[in-house]
């Protein structure tokens, strides 16, 4: 991105102050949001979200493996991210590292962990075989607001995905060390239910006001962020806050109420959005 | 295995002299300078490029010419299995440094001295062909770039199957072990910048092969041309012209 001049830097932060942003929007609106699902056909679930200039392709692929002695009853979930270089020239070799990795921890820790995806439906034979999702994100254009769009992009992957129906036919139990032979099924699909997952909802504060769904500029302006993961029920289910500038308690309560708010909005939209790709997918 | 049956199809129900469909997009990311999305059948490919501008690293500037710089990565979910590593493999590193060469050959870099040109190539679903529909995709991005070039850069893949010279081979087909010919070609001044070939041909029959393929990199010149005519009518139509 080309450095911003005084001038521009005012106008950003001016623009916010006053409810005006630089394209014209209000300070708690969302840029429209394209969602595209089945966009990678030899994926499990996949889907294409664009938030503005930002662009994301997340795919889910489900392989069969075991579960973690200490959770048997529940499936594997990985996250995993990467900053194409296409998105920024920065991005190429190692350099997209340190924001991937960085990326990557905020989703698990929204995303995954009890609250965001259940983990139970994925398992097979308890403490023997279990599904493990395999989620890879990938930023392919990017204009701010990398997180939001992320999350939106994998509930979207996850509602395209189909976890293939499977049938245990030699179920050995008294054997420990045996692995059940299972029938993965090519036919039946199980379509994974996404109405749990929780949005993940990013408040940059500039200045003394907060906006939503801020562009590379403005969260180039920004003294502090809070990123966190709200389902449907309205709980909260992640919370990170970035930025080196310290911020008074009670204005960390006052972002999480705003962002709350927004969030019912925003979860109806995407939702909407999803089952209209979803739709057009089956049409076509 | 039978790659091409008694009636001449072949496990696509292509013809042997057949392409497999071709669909590009330009302005594909917004913030780079130029970019475009090609597709060769499943194979879908996305490219990026940033320049000219200023050299990043003062010890590689170049006092008279412009410096590209290229990189090719595969996501993980390009293919059928996760690809661990997306970036820094060997054959990563080699298709980086052939459509580097390729593409270098054929800009102007005379006219940009001491600045860069990045090319980035992102391999979205690999099914045969990766290295060409690149090549493709680098050249329509570099157009929409405006970053001038002495011709169109396209790139093609012929191989032979039971006895049968192949067009554009899906990865099916590239797995056979049977040999694989990949061309790159300027359409205008007829010439061949990039041949590669793997396992084994006899003299005459490469000949027909590489003419195969070099047959197959002249329709895509024209679906490019097409593509870039029709891409130049839309900002026409935008500015008001």
């Amino acid at each position: 991105m080309v450095g911003l001049s005084i001038g521009e830097k005012n106008f950003i932060r001016g623009g916010i102050a006053q409810d005006l942003r630089c394209d014209g929007r209000k300070r708690l609106s969302y840029r429209p949001i394209g969602v595209e699902t089945g966009v990678i056909p030899q994926a499990n679930g996949s889907a294409r979200v664009r938030v503005g200039g930002t662009d994301i392709i997340a795919s889910v692929k489900a392989e069969l493996g075991r579960p973690n002695p200490s959770q048997p009853d529940q499936g594997k979930v990985s996250i995993n991210i990467d900053c194409s270089a296409t998105a920024a020239p920065i991005f190429q070799g190692k350099g997209g590292e340190a924001l991937s990795t960085e990326l990557a921890v905020a989703l698990r820790r929204c995303l995954l962990g009890g609250a965001g995806i259940d983990l139970s439906c994925l398992s097979i034979v308890e403490g023997k075989v279990c599904w493990d999702l395999y989620i890879d994100g990938l930023v392919v254009s990017s204009d701010g607001n990398l997180l939001d769009a992320l999350g939106a992009a994998i509930k979207a992957a996850l509602s395209n995905t189909g976890v293939p129906k499977v049938n245990v036919i030699a179920a050995d139990a008294t054997s420990a060390d045996n692995q059940p032979e299972v029938d993965v099924s090519d036919e039946e699909f199980l379509q994974f239910d996404t109405s749990t997952v929780p949005v993940i909802m990013t408040l940059i504060k500039v200045g003394k006001h907060y906006i939503v769904d801020a562009t590379e500029e403005e969260e180039s302006q920004m003294s502090s962020a809070i990123s966190m993961s709200i389902n449907r029920q309205g709980h909260i289910c992640g919370l990170t806050k970035r930025g080196g500038a310290g911020v008074d308690p009670s204005i960390v309560l006052d972002m999480i109420s705003v962002a709350k708010h927004v969030s019912e909005h925003f979860i109806n939209t995407l939702d909407s959005e999803i089952a209209a790709a979803e739709a057009r997918e089956d049409d076509s | 295995m039978e790659f091409v049956s008694p009636e001449g199809l072949r496990l696509d129900g292509r013809r042997p002299t057949e392409m497999r469909q071709l669909r590009a997009a330009i302005g594909a990311v917004s913030k780079a300078d130029g970019s475009a999305v090609f597709e060769m059948g499943n194979t879908k490919v996305i490219a990026a490029v940033y320049g000219p501008r200023e050299v990043e690293n003062k010890a590689e500037l170049i006092n008279d010419q412009a410096l590209v710089r290229c990189e090719y990565t595969m996501a993980n979910f390009s293919t059928g299995d996760r690809v661990r590593k997306p970036k820094g493999d060997r054959r990563s590193t080699e298709i980086s440094l052939v459509i580097r060469q390729t593409m270098e050959a054929c800009i102007m870099t005379h006219l940009m001295p001491r600045s860069q040109i990045d090319i980035f190539v992102q391999v979205l679903q690999a099914d045969g062909g990766t290295r060409s529909a690149c090549i493709n995709a680098a050249t329509l991005a570099l157009a929409d770039a405006g970053i001038p070039m002495r011709d169109l850069v396209t790139s093609c893949s012929a191989g032979y199957l039971n006895s049968t010279p192949l067009l554009d081979l899906n990865y099916v087909e590239d797995s056979a072990g049977g040999p694989d010919v990949t061309v790159g070609f300027l359409p205008k001044l007829d010439k061949v910048t990039l041949l590669q070939m793997d396992s084994k041909l006899s003299m005459d029959i490469f000949q027909s092969v590489m003419q195969l393929a070099i047959e197959g990199c002249k329709a895509i010149a024209n679906y490019i041309r097409e593509v870039l005519h029709e891409n130049t009518k839309q900002l026409e139509y935008r500015r008001g012209v």
